[in-house]
């Protein structure tokens, strides 16, 4: 435990605080440790671990809904292309970067720009064909700026380059799964999974057992199944299950 | 010699109309003695997101009833529909400087519940981070402080030294402050080698530019007439008002959650509590100040005694580990202390659904509003200002 | 014949007129300034009718010292300099860069012109619940105290008034600004501006009455109010030969002026910048400079006490224009200098600097007073 003194300051105690505080200001003065970066005539580099503009790839992209199923600020919705793809809106975007962290196939990926500026509030809702490039650079002046820290000394280290802003997608390794049928038995052929796929790989099937005694077949075309996982989260008797592919 | 004054004096009558939350019979009692109610805030400079109903007797202050509520963003009620997972970028709102400090005692509740073991190596990046957002929040504070006693060099110097926190925090979580990167049963990622070495060479260069700091504010004479014995807690008073965190242990009482039930790798660290007996607006500061040094000693342990371990990169299958957390029926307790003092989650579940039934949350702010109250009363009116500083009261902390 | 009378009157009234000129012409030129390095341009200018007269009102001395330097325009360059100086010196203190982006080739050097304009086309908002009259005349009116000791100020061969009670004079006339001060924020009526007045005059009691003694101090050490006398005995610097009034008179300065730590009357935390609250446009723009004007009249009459005056390089093309020149430039040094102490320090409670003003201050003035005569007997 350290016990912290009161404080008693004499005649001669406090002008040398006097002095020293003054002597402080002068050495300032006089040679300062300035630490201003002067944005955005220069610009700061962010490490590659920066959460920053989100950039989408539509190729990777399986509509799986899970960015917009994990935002917490309901960001993402996701917009009618060929598939559903995800939107952001900016007004609402906390760059948790959650989306980024659930994306299964890593179509999502970060960048490190922090200053978007948008001429409507309409334009806030990025759609997904908008997030797959950087946004345009209107005007910047060429220099970055380094954070250094070195022997004790904290410096800023002026370099006459563009920084890079995009970041390099990282390999996402998440094993490949896809959708199964637990207990077929126990389904009520609502076709809610085969309504939800956006693959079309599940089919439902009416068979007549006996005579007014219906049962239903679920088929799941392995090869159209992406593993998305939207059939699971749909499916009232909790039957369908994602399994891992060898 | 006193004379009486006999006019009947009436109550303004736009008082009335200024929705403050006291009974007329208390704004009439007011006026009918020598006594003048005084609003300060919400829109004064020197009053944060609050309203303080003062009265005055001449310059001196007989009474503070505050007026919270003005920043009150239903933290708690808006917890109840979201996931256990989102609520962790809501329950740093409060609180942004001290982001993580708020992240990790609802992450710890959820742990409790869950029974999840945490790798040693999360528990010691944890450590590291909350003692790094303490560092932030109390130079913050200090900052605040500094610009309420109208030197502006005390305000600059602790933001130019935030940078550098913050420079460590965008390297280390990828956000500058609000990073939501304590999760349940961990971190969001590992920390590499490289960057711990530059936080361990960071703490070095915050206490090279802290003695500047020192110089030009910390021990300056007319700080030091501005805050000593002005707004003076003792330790009876301390304990009994509920005064929480650094401001209690200003105060003479050694109490600290990380000493008292040790979590995440306090236990295993070397470290002390400053304690001050005064009890006054400068001890109070000073402690803090102490703490800095504390804190910044904690994280180059934490960096030296890193254990190598390979944590679990949550990459791609984020989604699948925590969005169906269900916690088990009952009520689960975390007591952390934030860097302005305790902050309690308490998490009620009813067992089936994936979201919380309540979630209840007791900021710092809240439990010391009652002991700045208190110690405000007989100062003067000028030292508002300074003793407002020395709490480092944040209203939307308290209001959540 | 009435043509003839209208003619008549106005041959009258022409040679009133010319008598009139030349007059004035005669004055001026009896008591012109003498720059050897002008001189030919001024020569060429005297051969020209109604021009000469107008370089010759501006050459004339009294005219010089209370107009151009150092008076009106002298106060101007002050002015543009100390806005941008003091912002850039704080800016460096605290790590920063301060104004740069009006002219940036030049570091914003231009910055405080540029707020000047600002300020002259803004809207000046006169609120409902002002005393009109006052409210607008008094940021006007407080100029005639910067004015006026502006008079006796002398700087060598320019002046105003030549007088034997200069540096009285010049005090008096200090004193009356924070009477000002308390008029506009009566005038302005408003809570903050009323509190910033009151404090405004608990602080005037603190500091006048050191800082007079602390010129009594210095009169007796020159056994004079004549300003010429002082500069004259000042071989030793005045700051030496009686250092206790040096330090109090700086504090008086510092206090007078409403710098920190003694920002009280203003405090933009507490009461929202105290008497001036209300004022805006360019209003505000005369208010917020008029402290600038009082410390430089304090600056000036600082470098007449202690610092030897016009006193010092003399470069003989400049003739009579160099000791305002060197006034002027020791003055503003010292200024530059002193503008420091807003980074350095936080602001003291009213009672604080009170307290402080009636006893250590005021024991110290005293004591600088004993030192002055004892000082006064050996010089």
């Amino acid at each position: 435990m350290i016990r912290v003194e009161k404080v008693e300051l004499n005649l001669v105690e406090s002008l040398k605080r006097h002095v020293e505080a003054l002597g402080e200001a002068f050495k300032q003065a006089i040679k300062p440790d300035r630490v201003t970066i002067e944005y955005p005539r220069e610009r700061r580099r962010y490490p590659l671990s920066f959460r920053g503009f989100i950039i989408f790839n539509s190729e990777k992209c399986v509509s799986c809904f899970r960015c917009a199923q994990i935002c917490p600020a309901n960001a993402i919705q996701m917009e009618a292309h060929s598939k559903p793809y995800p939107s952001i809106d900016y007004t609402k975007c906390i760059f948790c970067h959650f989306c980024i962290e659930s994306c299964p196939t890593g179509s999502l990926n970060s960048s490190k720009i922090h200053d978007v500026a948008f001429r409507k509030m309409e334009e806030m809702v990025v759609s997904a064909n908008m997030m797959v490039k950087l946004p345009r650079i209107l005007k910047e002046e060429k220099f970055t700026v380094d954070v250094i820290v070195k022997d004790k000394y904290w410096k800023l280290l002026r370099k006459k380059e563009m920084d890079d802003l995009s970041i390099p997608p990282i390999k996402v390794e998440v094993p490949k799964k896809i959708v199964t049928c637990a207990e077929p038995e126990s389904c009520l052929g609502c076709r809610l999974c085969a309504n939800v796929c956006p693959r079309e790989a599940i089919t439902v099937k009416e068979i007549e057992v006996a005579k007014r005694v219906v049962s239903y077949v679920l088929k799941v075309l392995t090869e159209k199944c992406v593993g998305c996982g939207l059939c699971v989260r749909q499916c009232p008797m909790n039957v369908l299950k994602l399994e891992v592919v060898k | 010699m006193e004379y009486e004054i006999k006019v009947p004096v009436q109550p303004p009558t736009e008082l009335q109309s200024l929705f403050i939350p006291i009974p007329p019979e208390y704004v009439e009692e007011v006026y009918r003695s020598e006594d003048f109610l005084v609003l300060v805030g919400p829109q004064h400079p020197g009053s944060g997101h609050m309203r303080l109903i003062v009265r005055v007797h001449g310059d001196i202050i007989r009474e503070v009833i505050p007026d919270p509520g003005y920043v009150h963003r239903c933290v708690e009620k808006i917890a109840e529909n979201r996931l256990y997972i989102q609520n962790i970028p809501l329950v740093e709102r409060p609180s942004i400087m001290d982001a993580l400090n708020f992240n990790l005692g609802y992450v710890r509740a959820i742990e409790d519940a869950l029974e999840v073991e945490v790798p040693k190596r999360a528990k010691y990046i944890r450590t590291m981070l909350a003692e790094i957002c303490r560092i932030g929040t109390h130079l913050y504070d200090a900052a605040i402080l500094a610009v309420f006693l109208g030197h502006t060099t005390g305000f600059m110097y602790p933001f130019g030294i935030r940078e550098l926190i913050c420079e460590v925090l965008v390297r280390i979580t990828g956000a500058r402050f609000t990073s939501s990167f304590i999760i349940p049963g961990g971190v969001r990622r590992d920390v590499d080698e490289q960057t711990l070495k530059f936080v361990y060479e960071t703490t070095f260069a915050i206490e090279k530019r802290l003695k500047s700091f020192e110089r030009i504010f910390i021990k300056n004479p007319t700080v030091i007439a501005r805050l000593k014995d002005v707004g003076v807690l003792t330790k009876e008073e301390a304990i009994k008002f509920g005064v929480v965190g650094p401001f209690l242990r200003a105060s003479g009482v050694e109490y600290d959650v990380r000493k008292v039930e040790p979590y995440e790798a306090y236990g295993e660290l070397d470290w002390d509590i400053p304690v001050a007996d005064a009890g006054d607006s400068y001890s109070r500061f000073l402690v803090r100040v102490n703490e800095i040094s504390q804190s910044l000693k904690i994280v180059r342990q934490c960096i030296k005694n890193m254990p190598e371990e390979k944590l679990k990169d949550f990459r791609g299958t984020f989604f699948d580990e925590f969005a169906d957390i269900v916690l088990p029926q009952g009520e689960f307790t975390t007591l952390t202390e934030a860097s302005r003092g305790t902050l309690i989650y308490s998490i009620v579940s009813d067992g089936e659904s994936n979201v919380p039934y309540r979630m209840r949350m007791i900021t710092p702010g809240w439990l010391y509003l009652r002991g700045f109250m208190e110690s405000l009363k007989g100062e003067r009116l000028a030292d508002l200002q300074a003793i407002y500083g020395s709490f480092g009261y944040f209203p939307p902390e308290a209001d959540r | 014949m009435e043509a003839l009378v209208i003619s008549h009157q106005k041959q009258i009234g022409d040679k009133m007129l010319e008598g009139l000129i030349s007059g004035l012409f005669k004055i001026f030129t009896s008591n012109m300034m003498n720059i050897p390095l002008i001189e030919p341009l001024v020569d060429y200018l005297m051969q020209i009718p109604l021009v000469n007269l107008l370089v010759a009102l501006i050459l004339w001395r009294p005219f010089f010292a209370v107009i151009i330097l150092p008076g009106l325009v002298g106060l101007l360059i002050y002015l543009l300099w100390i806005v941008y100086w003091e912002r850039k010196l704080t800016a460096r203190v605290q790590w920063r860069v301060g104004p740069i982006e009006v002219a940036r080739p030049i570091r914003g050097a231009i910055q405080a012109l540029a707020d000047g304009i600002r300020y002259f086309f803004q809207e000046a908002i006169i609120h409902r619940e002002a005393h009109k009259i006052y409210y607008i005349q008094l940021p006007i009116l407080a100029f005639i105290p910067i004015l006026l000791p502006l008079l006796f100020i002398p700087a060598g061969n320019v002046v105003g008034i030549k007088t034997p009670y200069g540096i009285q004079l010049i005090v008096a006339f200090i004193a009356l600004i924070p009477l000002f001060i308390v008029a506009m924020g009566w005038a302005s009526h408003s809570r903050f501006a009323y509190i910033g007045s009151l404090r405004e005059a608990f602080m005037y009691f603190a500091y006048e009455i050191p800082f007079i003694i602390a010129v009594v101090a210095m009169i007796y050490v020159y056994g004079s109010g004549d300003p010429y006398v002082a500069v004259e005995k000042q071989n030793i610097p005045g700051a030496v030969l009686n250092p206790l009034a040096f330090i109090v008179y700086i504090i008086a300065m510092i206090m007078a002026t409403s710098r920190l730590p003694f920002e009280i009357p203003e405090a933009d935390q507490e009461i929202a910048f105290g008497p001036f609250v209300e004022y805006s446009g360019i209003l505000f723009g005369l208010v917020m400079t008029l402290l600038y004007e009082k410390l430089y009249l304090m600056a000036l009459l600082f470098v007449i006490l202690f610092l030897g005056g016009w006193e010092g390089f003399y470069v003989g093309i400049l003739g009579d224009f160099c000791a305002p020149l060197v006034l002027f430039i020791k003055t503003v040094v010292v200024i530059s200098v002193l503008v420091i102490v807003r980074s350095v320090y936080a602001r003291y409670r009213l009672d604080q600097a009170i307290r402080l003003g009636w006893t250590s201050y005021l024991t110290l003035s005293i004591a600088a007073l004993i030192l002055g005569m004892f000082v006064g007997v050996l010089v």
